[in-house]
């Protein structure tokens, strides 16, 4: 199939501290692919590099073959990736179904003022009018099981279910590849569940996707490979039972340091 | 359907209502409030689509609002262009100041972003009162000519009095709100909400953030600047007052007591503190303090600390109580 994503040696530096160092890795096309890591590993970071949101302070990121390393965050999803957040990033004020809406403007296209010009010289006089682009939003928002939040501002909507309207809004950019940043984090074990559905429902459809998660059960059960950061460090890559049992990584986890020891 | 044609039938009572006001009302001071309260209307949609639906706190609109009041007197007594044209001209001088304050809008945010646009006007006020062979400095434009006669086959429309420039108004503000209606509906105005919401999450969307500054700005400069013609052709006179800052508060005052970020509440601010403002200098000459400022602060206070949403929310709120009390 070949790799969807790769990156070569990324490394980030915030001043003195390197919270990404010497990272390579690929994914491949169609591919689940978890990153884990203690807090403070630097999976977060990773994410925010590949998606955008700063360059990186030395290394390459390819994207279908093609250097994303300096483009920026808005550019890299019209090419195709699409991220969550780990605290939500919704857009409160605006309905679920707005904010999936938001999304679906082909933007790589359209820029503000053939937005302007739309608004203008469209069949339908509102956005929320338009009965194809609110089908498409609607179905995204089944999708993912918050139909009846739809006209519920965002802001109000419980937590768990924001985290769903986000993977809905990044979906709606149709991405080829899904970055989820812990989708899991603050769900009790019955949204577990139906987490899990959704990313492999997601995937199934032909989305490859990079997910960092805390909870063993969604990780382990959905990665197909499994990379694990330590200290900024690619430690461990391979099947995740294999990774699971790596002393390396089991010592990350459990703290065998032997600075922490004497 | 049946929502549809009430809907309909709504406007069309208010487009009447609107026509036979001056009708009714013989006298000419009422109607010059109108007119303003008209003028101020447009400027507080213009900046409700920058504060209110994009999140960028711009306190130098009046300088737009100025730009295009000595954009339009300007080109119409030196180069004798029709002041018709003098509005839109104004619009786009001012449009294009717009785009150039985009720019620092596009790296500053919050109180940094404020401070900026405050100096922008501040500026823009100073070259008006000291570019003495342009604008005549602080003496101002006088003697602005009124807008010019449209005749229809026999018919002759003149604007001398202000019942005459009442319709104009009118049709100004029903022209600006039809756009920015349009432009909020639209796919442009989810964008802007959504970079108001959460930038970074809108970027995460594809949305350039900057591109949609430079618009916004540009395209709430215009409709300042159109406003700031119909009243350098109203008032006939123009200085550089028109740029000062408290031009700006009163247009912010306006769009927080109407409610901030919807399409109803800059209308109604504008409306309502217009007339309040003129009550109040009624009153000034009676008690001999200078209550105005005094009262707008207040309002302002109370605004934020007991109907965050305006007078639009409190309306909406009574009349889902009223419904749900049945």
């Amino acid at each position: 199939m070949g790799a969807i994503l790769t990156t070569e040696r990324l490394t980030k530096n915030f001043g003195g501290l390197t919270a990404v160092n010497d990272v390579s890795f690929s994914l491949e096309q169609g591919e689940i692919l978890g990153l884990i890591g203690p807090n403070g590993a630097g999976k977060t970071t990773l994410i925010n590099l590949i998606s955008g949101a700063f360059p990186p302070s030395k290394g390459a990121i390819l994207f279908e073959g093609r250097d994303i390393t300096r483009d920026k965050a808005h550019t890299i999803n019209t090419l195709g990736i699409a991220r969550t957040f780990q605290v939500v990033r919704i857009f409160s004020r605006l309905t679920a179904l707005e904010n999936v809406l938001a999304a679906m403007v082909d933007r790589g296209r359209k820029g503000p003022w053939s937005l302007v010009w739309d608004s203008f010289f469209r069949r339908a006089c509102a956005l929320t009018e338009d009965k194809e682009a609110c089908a498409t939003a609607d179905g995204l928002l089944e999708f993912v099981g918050i139909s009846r939040y739809r006209d519920e501002q965002a802001g109000n909507m419980p937590y768990a279910l924001t985290k769903r309207l986000e993977i809905a809004r990044a979906l709606a950019t149709q991405p080829k590849l899904l970055l989820l940043d812990e989708p899991s984090s603050g769900l009790n074990p019955a949204e577990l569940t139906g987490q899990i559905d959704l990313i492999q429902k997601i995937n199934a459809q032909g989305t490859s996707i990079l997910i960092i998660e805390h909870v063993m059960k969604v990780i382990m059960g959905i990665s197909h490979r499994l990379i694990v950061l330590h200290y900024g460090e690619k430690i461990a890559e391979g099947e995740p039972e294999k990774v699971y049992n790596d002393p390396l990584v089991v010592e990350a986890y459990l703290g065998g340091d032997s600075d922490a020891q004497h | 359907m049946s929502a549809r044609l009430r809907k309909i039938l709504l406007w069309a009572a208010a487009l009447v209502a609107l026509f036979l006001v001056p009708h009714v009302v013989e006298d000419r001071y009422f109607m010059h409030i109108v007119v303003m309260a008209g003028i101020f209307t447009i400027l507080t949609l213009s900046w409700n689509l920058l504060a209110g639906y994009t999140g960028q706190l711009n306190l130098g609109h009046a300088a737009f609002y100025g730009i295009g009041a000595y954009t339009s007197a300007i080109l119409a007594m030196q180069t004798g262009l029709s002041p018709w044209l003098g509005l839109f001209a104004g619009g786009l001088v001012a449009a294009f100041f717009g785009l150039l304050l985009g720019f620092p809008a596009l790296r500053l945010s919050g109180p940094y972003l404020a401070i900026t646009t405050i100096g922008f006007a501040e500026i823009l006020r100073l070259v008006a009162m000291n570019w003495v062979d342009l604008t005549r400095g602080s003496l101002g434009l006088s003697g602005v000519p009124l807008l010019t006669p449209i005749k229809i086959g026999d018919f002759t429309m003149q604007f001398y009095f202000e019942r005459d420039y009442y319709y104009v108004v009118v049709a100004a503000v029903l022209f600006t709100l039809f756009c920015i209606r349009r432009l909020i509906g639209s796919e442009f105005g989810v964008t802007l909400q959504a970079m108001r919401d959460d930038e970074a999450g809108a970027q995460s969307i594809g949305i350039n953030p900057s591109s949609y500054k430079l618009a916004v700005f540009t395209i709430s400069a215009f409709f300042a600047g159109f406003a700031g013609g119909l009243f350098a052709h109203f008032a006939r006179l123009v200085s550089p007052e028109l740029l000062a800052l408290h031009n700006t508060f009163d247009v912010l005052t306006m769009t927080m007591i109407g409610g901030l970020g919807t399409i109803a509440g800059p209308i109604l601010g504008a409306v309502t503190l217009t007339f309040l403002s003129e009550a109040l200098r009624y009153m000034e000459e009676v008690i001999k303090i200078d209550i105005r400022l005094i009262v707008y602060g207040l309002l302002l206070i109370l605004t934020i600390l007991f109907m965050r949403e305006g007078l639009v929310g409190v309306i909406k709120n009574s009349w889902a109580r009223m419904k749900g009390g049945r």
